[in-house]
């Protein structure tokens, strides 16, 4: 769906840097030293961005 | 109980809690946690029904991709700064007596037309314009060809206690300071610890023999202890020294929540006195 606002574990705010993220990912980046380079130190918030997946543009359709 | 601030960041802190306990250090992270108070959105109030716009002439539909319980509920997790001097608890307001006004609520609006993504810098706060939210890139929702929003949202002040929403530490937590000693007479100087140390705080000093360069990274993990075949090092961690991390999310600063923590942990503290006091 869209990317939740806090990591579900800690309350870390996480959604603030998705798109960043996701951008630099694209660009052929490791996930690993973005997230790293973006601060995000616990493995708890570390997987909110890596096991997201973003459904909400094909909800759009309907 | 003596506090020594290691880290002061605006949104991150470490401190050495030393002449501690674990218990104490404990009481004073679920303070951290659970009783500093801070403003979040509890009450959004959807326009429902068509949104026109008279200058483009066109009907826009207040239906959204995602349910509006869906996006109230993401509205709330948004951290807002936060002035403790300047705002009341709602209910025990006395200017308005929990009706709301502007010394225990702020209010937002947001406005805004598709195709686009609704960020949580789209969020105006009503008259007040420097509670304006912390960051701004938060995706709300997003919004196809002909779907608007207009929603008028007010935050007032609550603790972590009733709702996470209201929660503006996260990672708070403690360990133990740890203390490595090396056996200088046993050591054999086979540097396994040196190549095992997960953190790497171990290595080889000039004359030969192994120090540990910074001692607050270890983990206390003892897979030193456990490679060492002669048994030259041992790693204890200490119960009457702590040390205890934690960040905010830029509502208060982290210098802010450890004073507002530490007032309101003497409150608890005198309360119960009070109660031991009264019994007799």
């Amino acid at each position: 769906m869209i990317i939740p606002i806090r990591c579900f574990t800690c309350g870390k705010v996480i959604s603030n840097i998705y798109e960043v993220y996701q951008s630099r990912v694209e660009r052929g980046e490791e996930p690993k030293e973005v997230l790293d380079d973006l601060d995000i130190e616990r493995y708890c918030c570390r997987r909110m961005l890596l096991a997201h997946q973003d459904l909400i543009d094909e909800l759009m359709e309907y | 109980m003596n506090i020594e601030i290691r880290e002061m960041q605006e949104r991150k802190a470490k401190l050495i809690l030393s002449d501690a306990n674990p218990t104490l250090a404990n009481a004073l992270r679920r303070v951290l946690i659970a009783d500093i108070p801070s403003l979040a959105i509890e009450t959004v109030e959807f326009h429902l029904g068509t949104i026109g716009d008279e200058a483009e002439e066109k009907e826009y539909q207040s239906s959204t991709p995602l349910f509006d319980e869906i996006i109230a509920h993401r509205l709330g997790m948004i951290p807002i700064p936060t002035d403790l001097d300047l705002f009341n608890f709602r209910e025990e307001c006395e200017e308005c007596g929990g009706e709301g006004c502007p010394n225990c609520t702020v209010i937002y609006s947001l406005n805004k037309k598709g195709p686009c993504t609704v960020y949580s810098g789209d969020l105006i706060p009503v008259g007040e314009t420097d509670l304006g939210v912390v960051d701004d890139l938060i995706p709300i929702v997003k919004l196809s060809d002909d779907q608007a929003i207009l929603i008028y949202a007010i935050a007032e002040l609550g603790t972590a206690k009733e709702h996470a929403k209201w929660q503006s530490t996260s990672g708070v937590g403690y360990k133990y300071y740890p203390e490595i000693s090396i056996d200088s007479d046993k050591c054999d100087n086979c540097k396994d610890c040196i190549d095992i140390c997960p953190v790497d705080i171990l290595e080889e000093s000039e004359d030969g023999e192994i120090i540990v360069s910074d001692i607050e990274k270890c983990k206390i993990c003892k897979s030193c202890v456990e490679t060492c075949a002669v048994g030259a090092i041992d790693v204890k961690g200490r119960e009457d020294k702590l040390i205890l991390r934690y960040e905010t999310d830029g509502t208060l600063d982290a210098e802010t929540i450890l004073q507002k923590g530490l007032e309101i942990l003497q409150e608890k503290f005198n309360s119960v006195i009070e109660m031991v006091e009264d019994i007799e």
